[in-house]
C-alpha cells in the first residue's frame, strides 16, 4: 500500500514521486510471498523508466495530465459501477462536486525550513473556522518529527498561499489537523466541508468523489465507488474503487451532496483502482478533541507514544483473546492466528524436492501505522514452517534446520530502534521441546514501545520439526512478554 | 708456512664465498691485482685498506677511499688504525669480511638436521592430518547437500577448499624459497592443517556443547579459540620462514590480534551488538545431544524481564546518537 503524499528527491518533482512509489511498491509486495517475482519485475521496469525519462521532456505531459487522466479513470470506474446513467450525467455530477469543493480544497506542502523547496506534498480540506484544515499525519510527519528542518505551507485552488501550524494528530488513523497561521480575511467566505451524518451510512456501490492534487500536477476530482470497509483490517479503512495517486493524501472524499465520507490515505500498487480511505468518523473525533488546541511547538513523541500505547493495548487484548486455529499437521499443533484481522498465505516445497520438504504459512496484518519513511509499526505477523527431513536423514536434517534457524534476521540498530537484545533457552510447550529465542528492540524516540520477535524451532525429533516466528511491532514490554508467552503456548506435540 | 688467520668474504646470507689464508701480516685489500686480497666490489678502491698485526690484535688502516671502512656501524676515521671488534667483522664498500685467527676457540659441532629426513619423519603426521582434513571436509560438504546431488557438482564444491589451501601453502613456500632457499610446501601444509583442524574442531565441539547445555557462552568461546588458532597458524608459517625472528613475529601477531580485536569490540559495542559471535546460538543438533531440561513458556518469558533495563538504557537519546551519519541501515 503506497501512501499518497508525493515526496520528492533531488531531481524534478513528480518524477521522484514515481520513483518513490517504486520503492514503496517493492516494500509492500515483499510481504506477500506470491507477489515476490512480480515485485522484482515491476521494480526493475519502473526504476530505469523513472530515471531514463528526461525531466524536461516530462514537463508538458505533466501539465496536460490533470485534465486528461482523472477523467479517464473516473469514466472507466463509473462504467463498471453503473450502466444506467450516461456519461454526460456522470461528469456533470463530478463537476458539481468539484465546484462545491473547490474553494475549500488545498494543497499541503512540506518545505525545507530555510528555503522554498518542497520536500513532500499532500492535500487537505477546510473543515473548521479560522482556517482549520484536515489532512493525513503522513503528509505532515516530517514537520511533526523534525520541526527544526521543515515547515508547512498551503496553496488553495485559486492560488492563495500561506503558512500552516500543526495543532493535533492521530498517528494511528493517519490523520492530522493544521491551521493557517494567519488566515486571510476572506476565509469565512470559503465555508467549510460538512461531514456525512453517521445515521445515513453509504451503501456499497455508491458513487463517491475524491479530491486532491495528484503528483503535484494540479487539483483533480476522481470518481469512484464506495465498497465498504476493507475486510480483515484491524484499523477500519474504506475500500475505494478509484484511482488515487501520490499527492492526493489528506484530500477529502465526498458523497454526492458534497459531504465528507473519508480521507484519501493509501493505494495498492499491485492492483487496479484499489484505494483506501480513512473513515470520516475518526476525522470527526480528531476535530472534536483537537480543533481548539494550540499549535504544537514541543516534541510530538510523547503524544505519539501515548496514542501508539493505546493502540497496542487494544491490539494485544484482541489478539490474545482469539484462540489459535486448529492445524491439520499429524504431530504438531502450531499457533496459526484466526484471520479476523490477519491474512495468511501458504506455500510449500515442490513435491519432487530431494531435500527438506516444508509447508509454510505466513500471516500478517495489512495495516501498519506510518511513523516516518523508515518506520511502520503497530502490527503483527506470525509464520511457521513444518519440516519433513525424512529424505535427508538425521544429521543433514539437523544441519538444514540449524541453517534455517540461524539465518533469521532480528534487525540492527537504526535511527528509530535499538539493536535487538535476546533471551534464549529450551522451552517446553504441550510436550514439544523447542529451541527458542526471543529478541526485543526498544524504540529510541517513542519511550515504552518495543518490537518483539520470538523464534522457535522444535528439537525433539530426528528428521522432522516445526519452526515458527512471531513478530509484534510497537508494543509495551509487558505486552511483548504476554504475546510471546501466548505464542509459545500455542505449540504442542499431538499424541 | 704457518696459517696465522683466515679472511673470509661473506655473501648476503653471511656465508663465506672467498677465503684467503694469511701467513704473514700486513694484508693489503683492494681491487688492484697487486693486493693480497682482491675484491671485485665496484665500491672498493684500488687500495682500500690494510690489515696488520700489533699488540696481539688485528688492526685496520683505511687507505684514501670514497666509501671508507666500517666496523659494524662505526665508520673508521681517516688516518686512525683501530683494532677489529670482537666479531672481527669489517665492511669495505659493500663487502663484508670476517677475520678468523688461528687461536680462536671454535663453536662446538652442531647436529646436522637433514630437512628431507626431518620432513619424512613428520610424513606420518602430515598424512594423518591430510586424511583427517579430507574426511572432515567431505563430511561437511555432505551435510550441506541434499541426496541425489550429481557427483560432478559435489566434486566441484569439494575441490574448492583444498585448492585454496594449496594456493595458501604455495604462497608460503615461495616465501621460504626467498629466505630459506628451499620450497618448503609440506612443512607449511602441516602448519596450516594442524591449526585449521584444531580451530574447526574447537568451534564445532563448542557449538554442540553450547546446544547440549544451553550455554551460548561456550559457542562464543569456541569462536575465540578459532581466531587464536588462525593467529597461531600464521605465526608458525612466519616462524618457518625466518626462525630467528620467532619472538618478533609472536609479538607482532599478538599485538595485531589485541589491537584488531579491541577495535572490533569497540565497534560492536557502539552498534549494541554482542561482542563475540551471533545474536543467538544458531546450532540445532540431534535430539539426543540436548542434556538440559526445557523450561516452561511462562518461565522462559519471565526470565526475559531483565532485558527491559538494558534496552531502555540503549534507547536513551544523547551520547551516541547517530543523527545524519547514515545510521539507518534498514
Amino acid at each position: 500500500m503506497a501512501l499518497l503524499d508525493s515526496r520528492h528527491g533531488d531531481t524534478a518533482e513528480g518524477l521522484a514521486g514515481l520513483r518513490y512509489d517504486g520503492s514503496m511498491l517493492l516494500k509492500r509486495l515483499f510481504r506477500y510471498r506470491a507477489g515476490r517475482l512480480f515485485a522484482f519485475v515491476l521494480a526493475a521496469s519502473l526504476g530505469p523508466w523513472a530515471h531514463a525519462t528526461p525531466p524536461v521532456a516530462r514537463q508538458p505531459v505533466s501539465q496536460a495530465a490533470p485534465a486528461a487522466r482523472p477523467v479517464t479513470n473516473a469514466a472507466s470506474a463509473a462504467q463498471q459501477a453503473s450502466d444506467a446513467e450516461d456519461s454526460g450525467n456522470l461528469s456533470a455530477s463530478a463537476r458539481r462536486i468539484y465546484d462545491v469543493g473547490r474553494p475549500r480544497l488545498l494543497q499541503v506542502r512540506t518545505l525545507l525550513r530555510d528555503q522554498d523547496s518542497q520536500a513532500s506534498v499532500g492535500s487537505g480540506s477546510l473543515v473548521g473556522p479560522d482556517g482549520l484544515i484536515l489532512t493525513n499525519y503522513h503528509v505532515v510527519s516530517q514537520v511533526a518529527l523534525e520541526p527544526q528542518r521543515y515547515r508547512l505551507s498551503f496553496q488553495t485552488v485559486d492560488g492563495v498561499t500561506g503558512a500552516l501550524q500543526l495543532i493535533a494528530f492521530d498517528v494511528v488513523h493517519d490523520l492530522a489537523l493544521v491551521r493557517m497561521a494567519s488566515p486571510p480575511a476572506t476565509i469565512a467566505n470559503r465555508g467549510v466541508f460538512e461531514f456525512r451524518p453517521a445515521a445515513t451510512p453509504l451503501a456499497q456501490g455508491e458513487r463517491i468523489f475524491s479530491l486532491g492534487n495528484p503528483l503535484d500536477v494540479g487539483f483533480a476530482v476522481v470518481e469512484g465507488t464506495y465498497n465498504g470497509l476493507v475486510e480483515r483490517s484491524f484499523l477500519p479503512q474504506i475500500l475505494f474503487s478509484g484511482s488515487l495517486n501520490p499527492g492526493m493524501s489528506g484530500g477529502p472524499v465526498l458523497d454526492d451532496k458534497g459531504h465528507i465520507v473519508g480521507v484519501n490515505v493509501a493505494t495498492r500498487r499491485d492492483g487496479q483502482q484499489i484505494s483506501f480511505l480513512v473513515p470520516a468518523e475518526f476525522a470527526q473525533a480528531l476535530i472534536a478533541s483537537g480543533a481548539h488546541a494550540k499549535p504544537i511547538t514541543t516534541s510530538v513523541e510523547t503524544t505519539m507514544a501515548a496514542q501508539l500505547m493505546q493502540h497496542q493495548q487494544q491490539l494485544t487484548q484482541r489478539f490474545i483473546a482469539l484462540p489459535w486455529r486448529e492445524t491439520k499437521h499429524a504431530h504438531y499443533s502450531v499457533p496459526v492466528p484466526q484471520e479476523d484481522f490477519m491474512r495468511c498465505w501458504g506455500s510449500s516445497s515442490p513435491s519432487d524436492s530431494k531435500g527438506l520438504s516444508f509447508e509454510r504459512s505466513d500471516c500478517q496484518m495489512d495495516t501498519a501505522i506510518f511513523i516516518n519513511e523508515s518506520l511502520r509499526t503497530g502490527d503483527m505477523s506470525v509464520r511457521h514452517e513444518v519440516y519433513d527431513g525424512s529424505k535427508l536423514g538425521a544429521l543433514r536434517y539437523a544441519q538444514e534446520a540449524g541453517e534455517s534457524f540461524r539465518n533469521e534476521g532480528m534487525g540492527r540498530r537504526t535511527h528509530d530502534l535499538t539493536a535487538p537484545k535476546c533471551r534464549e533457552d529450551f522451552v517446553d510447550s504441550g510436550g514439544l521441546t523447542m529451541r527458542t529465542v526471543m529478541c526485543l528492540r526498544a524504540y529510541r524516540h517513542l519511550p515504552g514501545l518495543y518490537d518483539v520477535a520470538v523464534l522457535s524451532q522444535s528439537v525433539d525429533a530426528k528428521t522432522e520439526g516445526v519452526q515458527g516466528r512471531f513478530d509484534a511491532r510497537g508494543v509495551s514490554f509487558q505486552n511483548a512478554l504476554l504475546l510471546a508467552r501466548h505464542y509459545l503456548q500455542g505449540f504442542a506435540w499431538k499424541r | 708456512m704457518e696459517t696465522l688467520a683466515l679472511i673470509e668474504t661473506l655473501d648476503r646470507d653471511g656465508r663465506p664465498c672467498q677465503v684467503l689464508r694469511v701467513s704473514q701480516w700486513p694484508v693489503r685489500i683492494g681491487r688492484a691485482i697487486d693486493c693480497d686480497l682482491v675484491l671485485d666490489d665496484p665500491h672498493v678502491a684500488a687500495h682500500h685498506a690494510t690489515l696488520f698485526w700489533r699488540a696481539d690484535a688485528v688492526h685496520v688502516e683505511p687507505a684514501s677511499t670514497v666509501n671508507g671502512v666500517r666496523l659494524g656501524k662505526a665508520v673508521v676515521a681517516p688516518f686512525s688504525t683501530p683494532p677489529l671488534p670482537p666479531s672481527r667483522l669489517l665492511t669495505l664498500g659493500a663487502t663484508t669480511l670476517r677475520v678468523r685467527l688461528a687461536g680462536d676457540a671454535l663453536a662446538p659441532e652442531q647436529r646436522f638436521v637433514d630437512l628431507h629426513r626431518h620432513e619424512r619423519r613428520h610424513g606420518v603426521t602430515l598424512a594423518v592430518l591430510i586424511v583427517l582434513a579430507a574426511l572432515w571436509h567431505g563430511f561437511d560438504q555432505w551435510l550441506a547437500t541434499v541426496p541425489g546431488t550429481p557427483s560432478y557438482t559435489l566434486a566441484w564444491t569439494y575441490l574448492g577448499v583444498p585448492a585454496a589451501l594449496m594456493l595458501w601453502c604455495v604462497a608460503w613456500a615461495i616465501g621460504s624459497m626467498l629466505f630459506q632457499h628451499r620450497f618448503a610446501f609440506w612443512p607449511h601444509l602441516r602448519v596450516a592443517l594442524t591449526w585449521l583442524l584444531l580451530g574447526t574442531f574447537a568451534k564445532v565441539v563448542a557449538g554442540q556443547l553450547a546446544f547440549a547445555l544451553s550455554m551460548p557462552l561456550i559457542d562464543k568461546a569456541g569462536r575465540i579459540v578459532f581466531i587464536f588458532a588462525v593467529a597461531l597458524m600464521i605465526w608458525h608459517h612466519l616462524e618457518l620462514l625466518v626462525p630467528r625472528l620467532r619472538r618478533s613475529f609472536g609479538i607482532a601477531i599478538g599485538s595485531a590480534v589485541v589491537v584488531g580485536g579491541g577495535l572490533l569490540l569497540v565497534a560492536r559495542s557502539v552498534q549494541q551488538e554482542p561482542l563475540v559471535g551471533d545474536l543467538y546460538l544458531g546450532t540445532i543438533s540431534l535430539p539426543g545431544v540436548r542434556l538440559v531440561k526445557p523450561v516452561s513458556a511462562d518461565a522462559f518469558v519471565k526470565s526475559a524481564a531483565p532485558l527491559e533495563k538494558t534496552l531502555s538504557r540503549w534507547a536513551k537519546p544523547g551520547d551516541d546518537d547517530d543523527e545524519g551519519s547514515g545510521g539507518d541501515d534498514d
